[in-house]
């Protein structure tokens, strides 16, 4: 009898919260984001053409769906200023980073997803322009589309499989498990989204525009950084500086044809050809 | 004077597109890290989702006007050539033992 009341009592509180919960719900978001979803669940590679244009196309309606989303929200939390926000170039960085990322994991051949890979490095190379974060945006062209990618390459490159075993290969055409995929993380955007869109006007960004401090002049730029690193941060830097020299041991132990410690491991007659 | 006219313009709605698209692209990465089966391939998914966690931490620099977020992310960047050169040495190294790059075939690693 008590078992059976305490589990009403569960089933009406959890009722309750369920409800509260979906009434509460940002639909149209909700929508958008689900739209999404099918979207890239539809462009990952299956070995259909057909699919994947369906899906541009969905994902095309998904991106027109949050961009009037954004303006309806814009309008209904910020009445005093519905226009404020960033420009035209946001909208268009932001856009080919979206669509070059989509890129990077659909495109069937890794060599061509690196290439979307610098294109959306690019695009958010300009993004930290407007965000007045210049110094990082160079570094992120020289590190990222200059360093880290031409490794990226240089591997692809020298890991492909050839001449027969190359016609045998289907793991780049045909994707794990695409629905767990964009289950999970479409599941975590929404959950992001909601709560950014939701709650943070008054919410958890406390401070609004005003709330920047008197002295923030020379917040930004290289001088303000650099004093940043070597002031506040030097023991991080230090210690990054030791971090890529630990990788860069390790990365030259373990690429490494033949080597002692390879053989150590078990790993040393390997078939090369 | 300029200054504060710019200060001025990112505002909270600018913020929150910004985090926004962080989010998104964090997503693009993670379901390519899920779904991708080719090892380079998930790698080059976890570049993505570093890109998205910079583009919040640059937009929290500029809201606060603090060079914080920026020193956050020259050590991300770090984080990643570091995990970069050391992932794609393992990458060759699997690549010699199986000749794919298939990350099923290493599913006998399991305990």
């Amino acid at each position: 009898m008590e078992r059976q009341a305490l589990g009403l009592a569960t089933w009406a509180v959890f009722g309750d919260v369920v409800y509260i919960g979906l009434k509460n719900m940002d639909y149209p978001l909700i929508i958008a984001t689900a739209c999404g979803a099918i979207a890239l669940y539809l462009m990952m590679p299956r070995g259909q053409a057909w699919l994947i244009k369906l899906g541009a196309l969905i994902g095309v309606l998904a991106l027109a769906a949050g961009l009037s989303y954004l303006t309806h929200w814009a309008s209904v939390a910020f009445p005093a200023q519905p226009a404020a926000g960033p420009g035209i170039f946001f909208y268009a960085f932001a856009l080919i980073a979206i669509a070059s990322a989509v890129g990077v994991i659909c495109h069937p051949k890794p060599i061509y997803s690196a290439l979307y890979f610098v294109l959306m490095t690019l695009a958010i190379a300009g993004l930290f322009l407007l965000m007045m974060a210049e110094f990082i945006a160079v570094v992120l062209i020289i590190i990222y589309a200059g360093a880290i990618l031409v490794t990226y390459v240089f591997v692809i490159m020298l890991a492909s499989p050839t001449g027969a075993a190359a016609e045998a290969v289907d793991y780049d055409r045909i994707s794990a498990d695409p629905l767990v995929a964009v289950l999970v993380s479409f599941l975590l955007l929404g959950t992001v989204l909601e709560t950014l869109f939701t709650h943070s006007p008054h919410g958890f960004i406390a401070s609004s525009a005003s709330g920047a401090p008197a002295h923030a002049v020379h917040w930004g730029g290289l001088a303000a950084l650099g004093k940043n690193l070597y002031s506040r941060y030097t023991l991080p830097l230090e210690l990054a500086g030791v971090l890529m020299t630990i990788s860069l041991v390790g990365a030259v132990m373990i690429a490494r044809k033949n080597s002692p410690h390879t053989q150590m491991l078990g790993l040393g007659d390997v078939p090369t050809e | 004077m300029m200054i504060t006219h710019v200060t001025n313009s990112f505002s909270d709605p600018t913020l929150v597109r910004y985090l926004a698209l962080g989010a998104v692209l964090f997503a693009i990465g993670l379901v390519g890290f899920m779904a991708r089966r080719n090892m380079i391939m998930i790698f080059l998914s976890t570049e993505i989702m570093f890109q998205g966690v910079a583009i919040n931490l640059i937009a929290f620099s500029r809201y606060y006007h603090n060079a914080d977020g920026q020193s956050f992310v020259i050590f991300l960047l770090t984080v990643a050539a570091a995990e970069a050169s050391l992932a794609l040495g393992l990458v060759i190294m699997l690549f010699r033992q199986r000749q794919t790059l298939n990350v099923d075939a290493w599913s006998d690693l399991q305990g």
